[in-house]
């Protein structure tokens, strides 16, 4: 163990426990390697967070175990190795990163396949965060987090207007409550020029007077205009149609077991329903990165699941609300984000969070007791006229994909040539991808794939009639053109028949309750599904052939009923208006 | 139209005030309904127990509902739109719905809100844990079962005593689902006693009392939830919290009036009933905005929904007639009151009023007292009050000769002892 490592090894563990844990550390080539038992889940990931802040180490593959975690060894599904087609890139992963590469990939004249273990695009972080596009003020700087997310800032209007995706420059309030920590806002400002980001300091009255629903407390805050909303899982959902539309093949439900190899180069990528041949790999599987880049045979990083929970309330009684983007200062508070805030979704729902809290489980999207009241003491005393217990609808959580060295890990592998593995991505990946897109194009050209510019190729994308959004002499054209845009199936959102029926049929079609759901806002007012839920189950069950008793809430294994009980009713088929 | 009535709304209460208006002499009463068919949520309530009070005998929803869907379509005043959606309201009772044939603006002479109520959520009810399949609202569930179709799963949890969640434990038994158990967060069954009898004690389904679920497992589908008791500060005591393997969770957590109308068109909201504000002809506090049933607070009985709105159909009607109030008297919830209905009294007062009431707490024999400035109006003493069941009186318009504008009438039920 190096000198350095071991001195700040010895600040969390004795040299005894060092012994009785068996903690064992190798180095080569700057990637550090930790193997050993410990007591707690939250010694893992602090020796892990350790070795990562060291100077030179450019990666940790963190295997000590944790007695008070239940192991939980990977279980890859089996793998179908026949061939199913070739592919000049496969990339893994339809997350908002995945869809970005490929939409951006489809420019060229490739053969592009992506591929999802989930029953839709989008449904790891890239739809549970909250959809803010940070100006990159909080980025330690030099990382590759900072550089792409004031990139990706800066590419991120237009993006959005090409795929036709909401998008709300806001800008982001900074607050301090005391004295003393005025100084801070200096800090703040001096940091984020160094980057190049704008930042304001602004007096409590010019805040107050901007957002009258602040706390009076306030001593002094500071303007971040950079700073915007998107809806997230929409992004990742027109980045996915987009590319679809140009070509790309999308697989859902196809889940990666393993990668085959020749001569030191990736060929083959198998699958849970077959294998395509291929010279180039691109990783971007979220929080599975690490066990995909250790398909190679070698771990390259270690991936930690640290947990974001968020609350959505109700869009009434919004007067006590801040109208815009809003955030605590985070320096001195919670070491790992930028400590979350109060904002508004592109739906007008105001939303607070997110936590941050480690996590042995990848997929533990629980919202606890704890987290909820955590958020609700954080954020409360911003936006002490706002009652959060009266109008609460919905919270949910996000698993951030954190390396060690808590930068993005974009790369290609060590290990093997074809290779690019795109990780890391936790805060700020959704504001960083395309820029993200951009520096994996740079690195596949390295690389050496040859990408000649497609003679047809359509950057833009239109998102499905919003029959709420739209002025009534339109919405009545809509309806003449199709019936079904006046009849209301969610009655909370507004949303209509025949846009739930568009969204079964779009490029990347809605293939279960949830993925209607994010596409339409069916079920995502004030009574969360309650009243539509039957109706929009007879609507998937009519479009896409399914009986109503096999449809799911998200995909395999998540069926909404056991069984069925008496025959289907009869306008089940019909179309409702024409039943009687 | 100045002299039209709209109704939005055509479950018990639509049905019944649209009759009542134009009984009363309404010639053009709109109904409007979202649904593909007049009935509400009745149509699903396969069970029996409706018109007790109205036709003296128990019949199904359906049939009920079949009642007065008939007295509808027997009236020409009444024109029907189903497959049609009110999108807003204004004060001026300027109104846009929307239907297969576009979307209409028309502003009536009078409107009758007629909306219902909807299930707080799992949300709502703060249950923390993930979000699987296999968690529904017990309404939900009950239209699931009885008109689509589908069981929502075999072994389940009921959290919520109230009457859905009571009837919907009876209902997965019968179709052939364990019901492991029905968790009541208050100290006693928030449904009719009868409910409780007839849906659990009949079939040996166990009800814990001052429990609640604490946590719900399961990434994809439901795998179990956690339950615990309450400690004595009315807190989960997870100290003694424990596991129960199910594949479905019903919630019967509360109803409430459906507002979004009603907060459109600037009504004033009752924060206890959390409907809007009435006098004893269901007349909201916005002039020619009438509101019967559900949507002015949850009843107990569908009865006492059809008799409020008939209310409302009949004072909508007086409305465009011209009604000239003579001031206003308002009713005050004494002790051991949660809500009265009607809030106010519109003077003069012609006919017998009908008050509703709810207690905070159960009691024995109680000593229900309406006073005036110390002056006793009415007095009676009840055998037991308990929240979930309404209290009716009838005020007869010679108890309240006394009263001018602005006077204060208050209602206690006092004494007794906890029940």
């Amino acid at each position: 163990m190096s000198k350095q490592l071991k001195d700040l090894v010895l600040e969390l563990f004795t040299e005894n426990d060092l012994e009785q844990y068996g903690l064992a550390v190798s180095e080569a080539d700057g990637l550090l390697r930790l193997a050993g038992t410990v007591p707690t889940w939250e010694l893992v990931v602090r020796a892990g967070q350790l070795a990562g802040s060291l100077p030179g180490v450019r990666s940790v593959v963190n295997e000590i175990g944790a007695t008070s975690v239940e192991p939980a060894p990977y279980k890859a599904p089996p793998g179908d190795p026949s061939v199913i087609g070739t592919a000049d890139i496969v990339i893994i992963g339809a997350g908002v990163v995945g869809t970005a590469i490929a939409r951006e990939l489809a420019r060229y004249k490739l053969d592009i396949v992506l591929v999802e273990k989930d029953s839709d695009v989008g449904c790891g972080a890239s739809r549970a965060n909250n959809g803010m596009v940070h100006s990159g003020i909080v980025q330690e700087p030099n990382s590759l987090r900072s550089k792409l997310n004031v990139r990706g800032n800066a590419m991120f209007e237009e993006l959005c207007r090409e795929l036709d995706v909401p998008f709300k420059r806001c800008g982001l309030i900074g607050l301090v409550f005391k004295e003393e920590e005025l100084i801070l806002l200096d800090l703040v400002k001096a940091r984020a020029e160094a980057d190049g980001i704008p930042v304001e300091v602004i007096s409590r009255e010019r805040a107050l007077a901007m957002e009258p629903a602040l706390s009076p407390e306030t001593k002094g805050a500071f303007l971040a205009p950079s700073t915007a909303m998107t809806s997230p899982y929409k992004l990742t959902i027109a980045y996915a149609e987009n590319a679809v539309t140009n070509g790309v093949r999308l697989f859902l439900n196809t889940e990666v077991t393993a990668m085959e190899e020749k001569d030191g180069r990736v060929c083959k990528v198998i699958t849970s329903r077959g294998s395509f041949n291929t010279r180039f790999l691109i990783n971007a599987a979220g929080i599975y990165a690490d066990r995909i880049a250790a398909m190679t045979g070698e771990p390259e990083f270690t991936l930690h699941p640290r947990k974001g929970e968020l609350l959505i309330f109700d869009r009434e009684k919004t007067n006590d609300h801040a109208a815009m983007a809003t955030g605590l200062l985070a320096i001195g508070l919670d070491p790992h984000t930028k400590g979350g805030g109060t904002m508004f979704t592109m739906d007008g729902n105001p939303e607070w969070g997110p936590t941050a809290q480690e996590t042995a489980d990848r997929e533990d999207t629980a919202v606890t007791a704890a987290g909820i009241n955590r958020i609700i003491e954080k954020f409360n005393p911003l936006l002490p006229g706002y009652d959060p217990n009266q109008s609460l609808i919905n919270f949910f959580a996000g698993i951030r994909a954190a390396t060690y060295t808590e930068d993005f890990h974009i790369a290609p592998s060590s290990r093997l040539k074809g290779l690019i593995n795109v990780a890391g991505i936790q805060s700020p990946g959704l504001v960083a991808a395309p820029a993200i897109a951009a520096m994996v194009l740079d690195l596949l050209r390295q690389e050496g794939l040859n990408m000649d510019e497609k003679e047809q190729y359509e950057p833009r994308r239109f998102a499905p009639a919003r029959f709420k959004e739209l002025p009534v002499d339109e919405q009545n054209s809509l309806i003449r053109s199709n019936p079904a845009y006046g009849h209301i199936i969610c009655r909370c959102e507004q949303v209509t028949e025949a846009e739930i029926t568009a969204a079964l049929h779009r490029p990347v079609p809605a293939l279960t309750l949830d993925a209607v759901k994010r596409r339409t806002r069916a079920g995502m007012g004030r009574c969360q599904g309650s009243f539509c839920l039957p109706r929009v189950l007879l609507i998937m069950s009519r479009e896409l052939g399914i009986p109503l008793a096999q449809l799911t809430k998200s995909g395999l294994g998540s069926p909404l009923f056991s069984r069925q009980t008496k025959e289907a009713p009869p306008y089940a088929k019909e179309d409702w208006f024409h039943a009687r | 139209m100045p002299g039209e009535i709209v109704v939005i709304g055509g479950g018990p209460a639509g049905l019944a005030a649209a009759a009542a208006a134009s009984d009363a002499g309404c010639r053009q009463v709109l109904l409007i309904e979202r649904d593909r068919e007049l009935g509400g949520i009745l149509n699903q309530c396969v069970h029996d127990g409706f018109g007790n009070l109205i036709f003296g005998g128990s019949m199904t929803g359906p049939e009920y509902a079949h009642r007065f869907i008939r007295e509808v379509r027997q009236r020409p005043a009444i024109a029907v739109l189903t497959g049609t959606m009110v999108l807003s309201l204004a004060r001026d009772r300027r109104l846009t719905y929307v239907n297969r044939d576009g979307v209409r603006e028309i502003q009536p002479g009078a409107v009758i809100l007629a909306m219902g109520c909807r299930e707080r959520s799992r949300f709502q009810a703060f249950i923390p844990g993930y979000r699987p399949a296999g968690v529904y609202t017990a309404g939900t569930a009950q239209r699931l079962i009885n008109m689509e179709g589908v069981m929502p799963g075999e072994n389940a949890v009921i959290l919520g005593s109230g009457d859905v969640g009571l009837i919907m434990a009876r209902r997965l038994t019968l179709e052939g689902a364990n019901v492991l158990g029905v968790f009541e967060i208050a100290p006693r069954p928030g449904g009719l006693t009868r409910n409780v009898v007839q849906c659990l004690d009949d079939f040996q389904i166990p009800l814990f009392l001052e429990h609640t679920v604490t946590f719900i497992h399961g990434k994809k589908r439901l795998t179990g939830v956690s339950v615990a008791p309450l400690d004595r500060a009315g807190k989960p005591d997870l100290t003694r919290e424990r596991f129960i393997a199910c594949d479905t969770l019903i919630l019967s957590v509360g109803l409430i009036p459906e507002n979004e109308l009603s907060r459109q068109a600037g009504l004033i909201l009752d924060p206890v009933s959390r409907g809007p504000v009435v006098d004893q002809e269901m007349s909201c506090s916005v002039p020619g905005i009438y509101a019967g049933g559900n949507v002015v607070h949850v009843h107990d009985l569908v009865d006492y929904v059809s008799h409020t709105a008939r209310l409302a159909g009949r004072g909508a009607q007086r409305f465009l007639e011209g009604r000239t109030p003579a001031g206003r008297v308002i009713m005050q919830a004494g002790e051991n009151v949660s809500y009265i209905i009607p809030q106010s009294i519109t003077l003069p007062v012609s006919e017998t009023v009908d008050l509703y009431l709810r207690v905070r707490e159960a009691r024995r024999s109680v000593h229900l007292k309406i006073t005036h400035q110390g002056n006793v109006l009415k007095q009676k003493i009840e055998r037991i009050v308990r929240p979930p069941e309404m209290i009716h009186l009838a005020l007869e318009p010679a108890l309240l000769t006394g009263l001018s504008d602005g006077h204060t009438v208050s209602i206690t039920v006092s004494g007794g002892e906890p029940a």
